[in-house]
């Protein structure tokens, strides 16, 4: 096992009688800022309880923070803030007195829990409603009030549930800010779970794509976008032969109109693109790299995931990288 | 359409007709005019957003266990802890003082000196039998109401608000969790039974002056009805967090706890009536722990099968409703409910 790493998994297996929640995962997260993507029934949940100790894996091993996730459940949990997607707040009770406690479930002596909360709930926006009671809170302010929860006792990972899920623009904005600032400034790591791609995109630098149980992608956001890079190019005139011309020399070509996107097998991908123009007499008015987002890039991968893919080394060999 | 086409001068312009729903289909000379909401001038503080880092150290898992505890204990009288209804704290109250009646009576006979007051109220085996047992009204109208008020949400809340993700996302274990708040029940439950019970006795021993003797006398007996007080709280709690972990609300913890005490005992005592067998008295929770409790005191008893027979009743009663518990709560979710 390496220890610069945040999670690392050998193998990891959970199955629920004859369902394989998770399938021989083997995962290795840096610390950071990380975003757990996945359809649903990817295994996500059972990923998320499997590395805070709560459910014993079937078979394999994982460490979390250097701590064995099989036997020393507990103390990972203390060194974790967990931020679940869910209401997990007491509607009757104030907002300082909730994050109080949930410091004093961690062992914080409850003059300091105290003291911590108002400290927290500041950082997290809720400084002037910190006597309100939760159930009178937006969802925004619910959703600020379980991030002050979680960091209460300045935990060295962030497990953030789809932190953004039900806000408007402004709150998500703010949600979103916090989290980069607790990232950059706290130097704390974020494991972020969340269905919006612009959002991990934007506060996670690595991903963690789960499928089926299996580990279809981990990585890099930026490396793995070169699974799905492309070359935009604007055409006019003889579009149709261009596009038959380039099909036939061998390349995938997506074409919408004037508008068509050749997948960029390197370099030589250019001057096949200009060769094959000069062949039709068709004029190129652009030409450009086009980036996936991590959106497209998650369609590509899931649309390249069959039932038959065994983890992100099939899929890297497919595209051939 | 080829491209050729696409450049003609006499190719059509398309979507005019939705230009025309959109913008209307004048000539363009109409007066035109619009109006665009302002954006409204705030003024405040200004918000600077900085992490503040935390070195101190978690305490172990005592200090956990006692946080919750706390948490529930001082609820019922502080504010900033669980937050409790205010009918409940009302109710609670008022049991209390009403469990206090043969206090303040034996208070009232020593001090005005009414023998006759205090023979009826005064400390003896059936008295302490009855602080703890009696059946109306303490049975019926006071202690299981205020285990249905205590229980109705003391797992169902959490299960219901999600806020069993709190526990289980923080070094709190099942066990951990499960025991504290069972704890939580049983001590009110406790002081309510059992802590009324030694005021009274000791209330006796106070105002009427008894001397080491009585006290060696009555002791045994106190001490028998301080046991029955706790079987009966550790019975009532146990059923009561049971019904409790499989519900979401609080009405049908507390009503079914209710229903589970008196209907037992309904229905023991009609085929008693009927048939005059006392047997069915041991699916009823308070005949069983108010049979074991009077042949620990040596009192009449009111049942004719063996005592014995009602303790191995308690025994699986509790057993049931602690393994419904444990069910329970090792299937709360943290991740989503």
């Amino acid at each position: 096992m390496v220890e610069d790493l945040l999670i690392q998994t050998m193998a990891l297996s959970k199955s629920y009688g004859p369902h394989v929640a998770l399938d021989a995962l083997d995962l290795s997260v840096p610390y950071g800022a990380t975003g757990l993507l996945g359809p649903n029934g990817a295994g996500k949940s059972t990923f998320l309880k499997t590395i805070l100790g709560l459910i014993q894996a079937t078979s394999g091993e994982g460490q979390v923070l250097g701590h064995d996730i099989r036997t020393e459940g507990e103390l990972i949990r203390s060194r974790i803030g967990y931020m679940p997607e869910y209401d997990a707040l007491n509607p009757n009770m104030d907002a300082i007195h909730q994050v109080r406690y949930s410091g004093e479930l961690l062992g914080m002596n409850p003059t300091v829990a105290l003291a911590r909360a108002h400290q927290s709930l500041e950082y997290v926006g809720l400084g002037e409603q910190r006597y309100r009671e939760v159930g009178s809170f937006s969802t925004g302010m619910k959703q600020a009030t379980k991030l002050a929860c979680a960091l209460i006792h300045d935990p060295d990972l962030i497990i953030a549930d789809e932190p953004s899920n039900g806000l408007d623009i402004s709150a998500r904005e703010f949600m979103l800010t916090t989290l980069e600032t607790t990232i950059a400034s706290g130097q704390r790591s974020v494991l972020m779970a969340s269905h919006l791609m612009e959002d991990v995109e934007r506060v996670c630098e690595n991903i963690v794509l789960l499928h089926k149980g299996r580990l279809a992608a981990q990585g890099r956001i930026e490396d793995l976008k070169a699974i799905d890079k492309e070359v935009e190019i604007h055409v006019w005139g003889h579009a149709t032969e261009l596009e038959h011309d380039l099909t036939s020399s061998g390349m995938r070509v997506r074409r919408e109109g004037r508008v068509m996107r050749i997948r960029h097998d390197g370099d030589e991908t250019y001057n096949v693109i200009l060769s094959a123009a000069n062949r039709c007499g068709t004029q190129i008015r652009r030409m450009h790299d086009h980036e996936a987002s991590l959106e497209d890039l998650f369609l590509v991968i899931m649309e390249r995931l069959g039932y038959e893919i065994k983890g992100s080394g099939d899929l890297f060999a497919e595209v051939n990288i | 359409m080829s491209e050729e086409e696409g450049v003609a001068a006499s190719t059509p312009i398309t979507g005019q007709s939705r230009m025309d729903s959109a913008w209307g289909s004048g000539g363009g000379d109409e007066d035109v005019s619009a109006s665009v909401a302002q954006a409204t001038i705030e003024s405040g503080q200004i918000f600077e957003q900085i992490y503040q880092p935390w070195r101190g150290i978690l305490n172990p898992r005592w200090m956990r266990n006692w946080a919750i505890l706390r948490h529930h204990l001082l609820g019922v009288i502080k504010k900033g802890h669980r937050p409790w209804g205010v009918f409940t704290r009302i109710a609670l109250l008022m049991i209390l003082l009403s469990s206090c009646s043969d206090v303040l009576l034996t208070l009232l006979a020593g001090v005005i000196g009414e023998s006759e007051l205090y023979s009826m109220f005064g400390v003896n085996r059936d008295n302490l039998y009855g602080h703890v047992l009696g059946f109306f009204p303490r049975n019926v109208l006071y202690y299981p109401v205020i285990t249905a008020l205590l229980v109705g949400g003391m797992i169902s809340e959490d299960r219901a608000h999600g806020t069993s993700a709190l526990y289980f996302s923080r070094p709190i274990s099942r066990l951990d969790y499960a025991s504290m708040k069972f704890l939580s029940v049983a001590i009110i439950l406790f002081i309510f039974i059992d802590g009324t019970l030694a005021l009274y006795y000791f209330t006796d021993i106070l105002v009427m002056g008894r001397g080491w003797a009585w006290i060696i006398d009555t002791f045994p007996f106190f001490l028998s009805a301080f046991f029955g007080g706790l079987l009966i709280a550790f019975t009532y709690t146990s059923i009561g967090l049971a019904l409790s972990s499989v519900s979401k609300g609080r009405f049908f913890p507390g009503i079914g706890l209710i229903a589970v005490i008196m209907g037992t005992r309904t229905l023991a005592a009609i085929v008693d009536g009927l048939f005059d067998k006392t047997i069915l008295y041991v699916i009823s929770p308070f005949d069983c722990v108010a049979h074991v409790t009077q042949a620990l005191m040596g009192i009449e008893m009111t049942y004719d099968h063996p005592w014995t027979w009602s303790l191995a009743s308690i025994i699986v009663i509790n057993g049931l409703a602690l393994y419904v518990l444990a069910n329970r709560i090792s299937s709360l979710e943290v991740t989503r409910e």
